[in-house]
């Protein structure tokens, strides 16, 4: 710009300087003006539409709304309903099945495929194989025999399908069967692969061949679908880079979710086991066996103890399920694009790849890569499988074989004991030390929770095994400790405590977990513990005898203590503070410069607190016997007390050192457990006096709190106070476990009844235990037939007169105060720091929020100082940056509501939002949960590896098992395992050769079954009557009803007739839908009853012979009936005689000889047959001959029977009686008044009435007749020639007359003539004159 | 058909084994009904309830023992449509609605059913509360209220009865999950003072003695009284009345009391009495709390877990006693347990909200659970 200007200048001098060029200007007005102006006349610049506006408007209005109407429809048939997203965040392995008739390559091509993928070749492929096959995709791979049962079953899981078909052959039937269950039950993606290529000679002709396979490839599938070519062969094996290319397409292959899978969970089980007392199977080979089945769970999540059906096998429950490690994980996500060698993994239990490692739950598998395999894990193994060995190889009892089998486990494993067992370590050094117990199960616990990930299949393990870590202890026991070494005593019964604690829940330990994080290693929070442990001792008081007895196992001690029962917890309370701190002091005092190996010192310790303890006990009695409260309630109470303060006085000698502190930790948590457990039973009982419970338990915390401050001579003490005070408020929040309150409890009820029966033989103070389960016995029953009410009756009604109660519920109300977030006047606020600024436009105000905000700052800086000031001026910014982005957010909001959304696709977008929202939900819900407690809410989801314990499966199914056939677990909704009526719409398949026929057995394939039923057909009528049809139509939909699981409405099915073997043409019958279910049916056939009348009255008839008993009439009054000349009439009523007649009225009178129809329907019933195909079942060899029930037809011609045939339904010649007809007869009357020509003639009828008589003649009469007849002949010939003559003369006379009539004409006309020509003259003249 | 059976003890929870053996399809044997007891077996109500049940479904089978103390039930499927039942006098219609409404959505024709006999008492939810919270509830997860509908047409007291109601719900093939976590502040107090064969200034009595507590809490406040004669008042004298709070969310709390019936040894109830006394059962509705109050509680848990797979989240008061069992039972049937915990507090606020006892959140994932009867065309 700066440039420019003088250039301007230097432009304008320019012209100055050439003024003297004149500027040519245009005429403005003038001729030559006008004249131009008409030359290039300014048109108006018009678009397309306005200057033609009918070319745009609707011309053709049939036209355009069909055009409308086509477009609508495009739109409307993109958009599908929307589903909620279940898909898993990782999915199991995809399915491929490789599919074909045999000998098209199969095999060849599942091993290539491994080959690609694993690297490895496998020589015997059985059962599924799993490999990855990329960073987030592993695929298991299938091969499918040559077999309607293996068919169908892939089809029903199989995600990807491989269609294998012989070039050089063509297409096979078996392809079509498959595409056609394919269709049936949900179409899974196909491939196809052409093979055999190599087979053409002629490259033409096989190019030929390509399109037309590939044509009719498409009609069958879809359009474009795709088609892969295998060309040749090298080495026995397909060409490297074409396997390679495959799998890139199954890389990429993306799938759709399929109804049936997506609402069903399944499992194709990739490995089995027999897990049958051995025991057993010995003794009887053919009893039902146990056996777990391990795989992916599919589909959707699969529940603990739902109903499965393993098809070819039958319906089973789950007995138990379990999560195990994933064998073949997907790798990690990494930048890399390739999969090293060690994440190439392959599984494949069952088809034995090289260098299997078994473990109790999972199988590993060696590459033999260097990678791939660490020693820890051989390390780990090894003692599993002599477990294992142990486990199977001995024939002892049970229990010494658990023994034994636990023995030679830890006497290995010195590795794994680091790891940590907790009930295995006191077990070995139990005879040294009790400390030393206890301090190595919370090491494993410490380590537990450092890495807990790391070491969670070790937790399980212990979790698994409680009765024989229980068991174990016992046997401790018995190896003969000192019955004084209560120390160790207290420590033992902790142990077995801890172990229920597991056995009842495996939330326990959870539980554990998080109450270490809070404790962690601050000393100080022992104290906090011990006061929560008060708390558990408390609320433990209730109901657990089993604890009881636990700790009072063979000790004298404790018999003494079942002695006292009756204790108030106030006072209980009081004097164990005061007991505590004793404890402390004398512990401090004595016990600091104790070791932990110290087995005497501690003794002598332990010695005096106890006795210390005994002598409060003495004094509780007293105490508890005034009070008359819930004295059978307050059970255990003393136990606990006792082991309590031993604890304690041995926590504050741990606290010295930080080794042991971590070890008393655990034992604090274990009781804590308890104590939780206890609290929550107690809860469950009233509920109404827990909150007392809660304030008094509040009063105890203070008050135990305030004396450990007054104590004061410990400096960590007094601050040690508040913590507790602090934490223990917070526990209190969390303090009741739902979880156990709810459904923990039904468990703990069946231990406690175990323990009680163990106890009664051992112990002497019997007495009272028996009592109280007596009394717990009238309970129970009380409450097992109490009044089944659904109302929450209250027993005590809080004081609603008070000020204060009333306070508790104020902000319930509209009237009450509201959270910030809702508050109207916080929201204005907030909308004000928003939208601060305004201008009031009537009175032309601005107001700024700017400034008051910077004055609050600086309100706020002089206020807090400089420092402070800086960092909330940096705030400040922050925030007005936030304020801006979510003003900015606020008006794309109003903005949004505006402008979008109005659409027609308003409520459907609206409606995939919703499902998105809540597929969100779905997904962080259990997000953060361990999958051990996840699995109980939400069951196990896809994608886990699981193992599934199925109980009493028919010994077949191990005896007769084959890897090759796939098996298959599907889970069963509820209703799914019950039997129905199932209605369905059905269609004969067009390619199947012959049509169906009622009531013969058919294979039906639904669901997750193959099971032989007998369906009936039948079509619905107009009115919604079944009407039942011999044969299903040939070309028509018709209904059929069968007996068979409950299945979902809309459930594809298809029938086959025989699933044995091979048979010429198109195997699959029928295909259909499930419609309704029921358990009922109304199918019906027409049935005619027919009766003659018997006598007849005017309109009026008596007819019998229609049935056969007065009832059956009275059954039928009313009803319709009908003649065959179609007069219609009614039953009315039964007569007397003879049985079954009865009278009818009609519209008309009938004839005696009539048939009188009665039409009516006769309800069919459907044969109860339900026949699971079990194929699994059979021995190898007939393993595809399963045979259910035979056809009548199939019977007989196997057993070379013929039909016994009806004579009366034979076919006769048809001998038809020559038909008379009768004359008419005209009634006399008639003929009077007919014309005569009308009238019979009866003279004529009646013309020879006289017969002939043969005359015989005598001579002389036959000479006169005979001259008589001679005269009268030339009589006759006289006659005749005479006749002639006159004849001839006739003709000449007439010949003659008319030549004379001739002339006389000839000479009138001449005459006439001359007459006219007179008269015409005449005439003329005449006018002449006129003229 | 392995269909295992699940046996259980006493007579105690008998409703709720028998919905849930209906719709899970699960066989159930209930031993011990009653055994020790003087009169053994099954009572009449039950009994009752049992025909009920049989008429609403087609194919069960029910085996009674000879001494009605054991019990076998083999569920069939639901057909509902038009029904007619004699409800038995021992317990009000309310024991029977309350079953009719947790299967009404399941069956194959849309249910209309006409019951006759005691509609308010003082052991059951009577037909007034259950039309005013549990109607609310389904429909939450119905999602309309078309063809849903509870009419009293006749009011009977106990002992005697007399009263008729009339119940239609439509048929779903499936429910959508729920999410109701935030129950509101309460907008308003209804009510419904009810009084049959006693002197109609009664309700009046009854109103006043109300207001006079509630009207501490909210000014929004109207119950309705009602007053039947001749035919729609049944056998037996009595009144009664029935609150019900509404949260700006639309959660229902609902409370409601009823004057002793006829003979009882705890002779007449005074008016007054039953109206503070049913206010102060609301205020302590309120306290506890929750979106759907203590009588709907299993209602709502049942329908959450017969939906779809999707999570169900909604917020409650303390659980009674009766859902906490029905809890227990739905693991047993359907294989699903709920997520139970209490609502933690905002931190951000230092000033807590007083509103009232402990919240529990209760979380499931539906079993995708659907309506096999119902035919599709």
């Amino acid at each position: 710009m700066i440039d420019n200007k003088p250039c301007n200048h230097h432009i304008r001098k320019m012209e100055d300087q050439t003024h003297s060029v004149k500027k040519h200007r245009q005429p403005r007005a003038g001729p030559s003006a006008d004249k131009k102006k008409a030359k290039n006349k300014h048109v108006q610049e018009l678009t397309a539409q306005q200057r033609n506006p009918k070319a745009f408007s609707v011309q053709h209005a049939v036209k355009t709304s069909r055009l409308v109407q086509r477009s609508q429809d495009i739109k409307t048939k993109k958009t599908h309903i929307p589903l909620v997203d279940r898909t898993p965040i990782e999915p199991p392995p995809i399915v491929v099945g490789i599919v074909g008739p045999p000998k098209v390559g199969k095999t060849t091509l599942l091993q290539c495929l491994v080959k690609n993928y694993a690297k490895q070749r496998l020589t015997n492929v059985e059962g599924p194989v799993t490999v990855v096959a990329g960073k987030n995709r592993r695929l298991t791979l299938l091969e499918c025999k040559n077999d309607i049962n293996t068919m169908i079953d892939i089809a029903k899981v199989a995600d990807l399908v491989l269609l294998l078909v012989d070039a050089s052959f063509g297409f096979e039937m078996e392809t079509f069967e498959f595409l056609n269950i394919c269709q049936v039950h949900g179409f899974p993606r196909i491939m196809g692969v052409l093979t055999h290529l190599d087979a053409f000679k002629d490259n033409k002709r096989m190019r030929k061949t390509k399109k037309r396979l590939k044509h009719r490839f498409w009609t069958e599938v879809y359009q474009g679908a795709k088609l892969f070519y295998l060309s040749g062969m090298v080495n026995e094996e397909y060409q490297k880079t074409e396997v390679h290319n495959l799998c890139r397409f199954i890389s990429v292959m993306k799938f759709r979710p399929l109804q049936w899978r997506i609402t069903h969970p399944y499992i194709l089980v990739d490995r089995t086991e027999d897990i049958t007392d051995p025991e057993t199977a010995r003794r009887n080979r053919k009893c039902d066996r146990n056996i777990s089945l391990y795989g992916y769970v599919r589909g959707t999540h699969l529940k603990n103890r739902s109903n499965v059906h393993i098809p070819g096998c039958g319906d089973f429950t789950i007995h138990d399920m379990q999560i195990l490690s994933d064998p073949c994980p997907t790798p990690d996500q990494e930048k890399r694009r390739s999969l090293n060698q060690r994440e190439r993994i392959i599984y494949a239990p069952m088809s034995g790849v090289g260098g299997i490692v078994y473990d109790k739950d999972a199988i590993y598998i060696d590459l033999g890569g260097s990678h791939s395999h660490n020693k820890r894990e051989e390390e780990e193994v090894q003692p599993a499988n002599d477990l294992v060995s142990t486990l199977m190889s001995t024939f002892n009892p049970l229990d010494e074989k658990i023994n034994t089998s636990h023995m030679t486990v830890f006497s290995n494993t010195a590795p794994i004991s680091d790891v940590g067992m907790l009930g295995d370590q006191p077990s070995q050094e139990s005879v040294q030390e009790g400390e030393r117990v206890r301090r190595k199960a919370v090491f494993t616990d410490v380590l537990d929770d450092v890495d807990d990930n790391s070491e969670e299949p070790k937790k399980k393990k212990v979790k698994v095994d409680p009765t024989e870590e229980l068991v174990f202890d016992d046997s401790d026991d018995d190896e003969g400790e000192d019955g004084n070494n209560a120390f160790l005593k207290s420590g033992f019964s902790l142990s077995t405590e801890r172990v229920n604690c597991t056995e009842q829940s495996n939330d326990d330990v959870e539980d554990d977990d998080t109450s270490e994080e809070s404790d962690d290693d601050d000393i100080e929070m022992e104290e906090m513990d011990l006061s929560s442990k008060k708390r558990g001792i408390q609320s433990v008081l209730g109901d657990n005898i089993s604890k009881e007895k636990e700790d009072g196992v063979d000790s004298d001690d404790e018999i003494v203590l079942f002695a006292n029962k009756k204790t108030s917890s106030d006072s209980f309370d009081q004097d164990e503070t005061f007991d505590n701190d004793a404890n402390i002091s004398d512990n401090d005092s004595s016990d600091d410069n104790d070791d932990e190996n110290d087995n005497e010192n501690d003794d002598e310790s332990d010695a005096e607190s106890d006795a210390e303890s005994y002598d409060d006990m003495d004094v509780h009695t007293v105490d508890s016997i005034k009070s008359p409260d819930e004295k059978s309630v307050k059970g255990s109470s003393d136990t606990k007390l006792i082991s309590k303060t031993r604890k304690y006085s041995h926590e504050t000698k741990a606290s010295v050192e930080s080794s042991k502190i971590t070890d008393s930790e655990s034992d604090i948590e274990s009781d804590e457990g308890l104590g939780d457990e206890a609290d929550d039973k107690e809860t469950d009982e009233n509920n109404e006096s827990d909150d007392d419970i809660k304030e008094t338990e509040d009063v105890e915390a203070e008050e135990e709190s305030e004396s450990e401050a007054e104590e004061g001579h410990l400096k960590w003490k007094s601050n040690l106070a508040e913590l507790a005070a602090e934490s223990f408020r917070k526990r209190q929040k969390e303090r009741i476990n739902y979880r156990k309150l709810i459904y923990g409890q039904d468990a703990g009820e069946e231990l406690e009844e175990e323990k009680n029966d163990d106890d009664d033989d051992e112990l002497g103070g019997l007495f009272k235990v028996l009592k109280r389960k007596q009394e717990k016995k009238t309970d129970e029953r009380l409450s097992i037939n109490k009044t089944d009410c659904s109302r929450f009756f209250i027993q005590t009604v809080q004081d609603w007169d008070l000020e204060e109660v009333r306070e508790l519920i104020k902000d319930c109300f509209v009237t009450g105060k509201w959270d910030k977030s809702e508050d109207a006047a916080a929201r204005l606020e907030q909308d004000d720091e928003l939208y601060g600024d305004f201008e009031d436009l009537e009175t032309g105000e601005v107001h700024k929020e700017d400034n008051r905000e910077i004055d609050d700052e600086e309100e706020d800086s002089t206020a807090e100082g400089e420092d402070d000031g800086e960092r909330k001026r940096t705030k400040a910014e922050i925030t007005a940056d936030e304020k801006r982005i979510a003003r900015k957010k606020k008006l794309k909001e109003v903005f949004d509501k505006q402008y979008d959304m109005k659409d027609d696709s308003e409520f459907y977008d609206s409606w995939k939002q919703e499902n998105e929202i809540q597929a969100q939900l779905n997904r962080a819900e259990f997000e953060n949960m361990d999958d051990d407690v996840r699995v109980n809410y939400e069951g196990f989801r896809p994608g886990m590896y699981v193992r599934v314990e199925v109980n009493n499966v028919p010994c077949e199914f191990v005896t007769n098992f084959d890897a090759s056939y796939p098996v298959i677990l599907g889970g069963l909704l509820n209703v799914e395992s019950n039997v129905g009526y199932l209605q369905t719409r059905v269609k004969k398949h067009r390619w199947h050769k012959k049509i169906l026929k009622t009531k013969n057995p058919l294979i039906v394939s639904l669901g997750w079954r193959r099971f032989q039923t007998l369906p009936l057909f039948a079509i619905q009528d107009h009115n919604f009557r079944n009407r039942l049809l011999k044969y299903t139509p040939e070309h028509l939909h018709c209904h059929s009803v069968f007996w068979g699981p409950l299945t979902p409405q809309g459930t594809g099915f298809l029938a086959v007739e025989s699933v044995s073997g091979v048979m010429p043409g198109f195997r699959v019958a029928a295909t259909g839908v499930v419609l309704e279910m029921d358990k009922k049916l109304d199918i019906v056939k027409k049935l005619k009853l027919t009766g003659t009348p018997q006598k007849i009255y005017k309109k009026t008839a008596f007819i019998q012979g229609m049935f056969n008993s007065a009832l059956e009439v009275t059954k039928f009054e009313g009803a319709k009936i009908r003649t065959v000349s179609g007069i219609r009439g009614q039953v009315k009523k039964a007569v007397r005689t003879p049985e079954g007649a009865f009278r009818a009225t009609f519209e008309d009178k009938i004839l005696l000889s009539d048939i009188v129809f009665l039409r009516t329907w006769y309800p069919v019933e459907v044969p109860q047959f339900y026949n699971p195909v079990t194929s699994l079942l059979l021995p190898q060899e007939q393993k595809t001959a399963w045979i259910g029930m035979k056809t009548v037809g199939q019977l007989r011609w196997e057993r070379g029977i013929t039909i016994t045939q009806n004579q009366d339904s034979l076919y006769k010649p048809v001998e038809r009686k020559v038909y008379h007809r009768k004359p008419v007869t005209i009634p006399q009357d008639l003929q009077k008044n007919l014309p005569f020509k009308d009238t019979p003639k009866i003279l004529q009828a009646k013309k020879n009435p006289i017969k002939r008589v043969a005359v015989i003649r005598e001579p002389k009469e036959v000479k006169v007749a005979k001259l008589m007849n001679m005269m009268k002949t030339l009589d006759d010939h006289k006659k005749k020639m005479e006749r002639a003559s006159m004849r001839e003369r006739v003709t000449n006379h007439k010949k003659k007359q008319g030549t004379i009539d001739k002339k006389k004409q000839q000479k009138q006309k001449e005459t006439k003539r001359q007459i006219y020509k007179a008269l015409g003259q005449l005439e003329k003249k005449k006018n002449k004159f006129k003229k | 058909m392995a269909t295992n059976t699940l046996t259980y003890e006493g007579c105690n929870y008998l409703r709720q084994r028998l919905i849930l053996a209906t719709l899970s399809g699960k066989t159930v044997r209930v031993r011990k009904i009653r055994s020790k007891e003087d009169d053994p077996g099954l009572k009449d109500f039950e009994a009752s309830f049992i025909r009920l049940l049989d008429k609403l479904t087609n194919g069960s089978k029910i085996v009674i023992s000879e001494t009605g103390t054991s019990l076998l039930y083999q569920p069939g499927l639901l057909i509902g449509g038009k029904l007619e039942h004699e409800c038995n006098t021992q317990r009000s219609i309310g024991y029977y609605l309350e079953a009719l409404v947790c299967l009404a959505p399941f069956t194959k024709k849309p249910i209309k059913v006409l019951l006759r006999g005691v509609t308010n008492d003082q052991i059951d939810p009577s037909v007034d509360l259950i039309k005013l919270s549990t109607v609310p509830v389904l429909k939450r997860f119905l999602g309309t209220d078309e063809g849903l509908e509870l009419k009293i047409t006749r009011r009977g007291a106990a002992p005697d009865g007399g009263g008729e109601v009339i119940f239609s719900c439509p048929c779903r093939q499936k429910l959508r999950p729920l999410q109701f976590t935030d129950p509101g502040k309460i907008k308003r107090i209804r009510g419904v003072a009810w009084a049959v064969r006693v002197s109609p200034v009664t309700t009046n009595r009854i109103v006043d003695a109300t207001r006079s507590i509630l009207n501490q809490f909210l000014p929004d406040i109207y119950i309705y009284t009602d007053h039947l004669k001749g035919s729609q008042s049944g056998k037996s004298p009595g009144f009664g009345l029935t609150l019900v709070a509404e949260t700006l969310q639309g959660s229902f709390l609902c409370a409601e009391a009823a004057s002793n019936p006829k003979g009882s040894p705890k002779g007449p109830t005074i008016p007054e009495d039953l109206g503070k006394e049913t206010a102060k059962i609301l205020l302590e509705e309120i306290y506890r709390g929750g979106c759907v109050d203590s009588t709907n509680q299993s209602l709502t848990a049942l329908f959450m877990v017969l939906g779809q797979q999707d999570v169900s989240k909604v917020q409650m008061g303390t659980l009674s006693q009766y859902t906490i069992q029905f809890l227990r039972h739905i693991r047993d049937f359907l294989q699903v347990m709920f997520k139970v915990e209490p609502e933690l507090k905002k931190d951000d606020d230092d000033d807590d909200l007083q509103i009232g006892g402990e919240k529990l959140l209760l979380t499931c994932v539906g079993v995708g659970y659907s309506n096999v009867s119902k035919a599709i065309m």
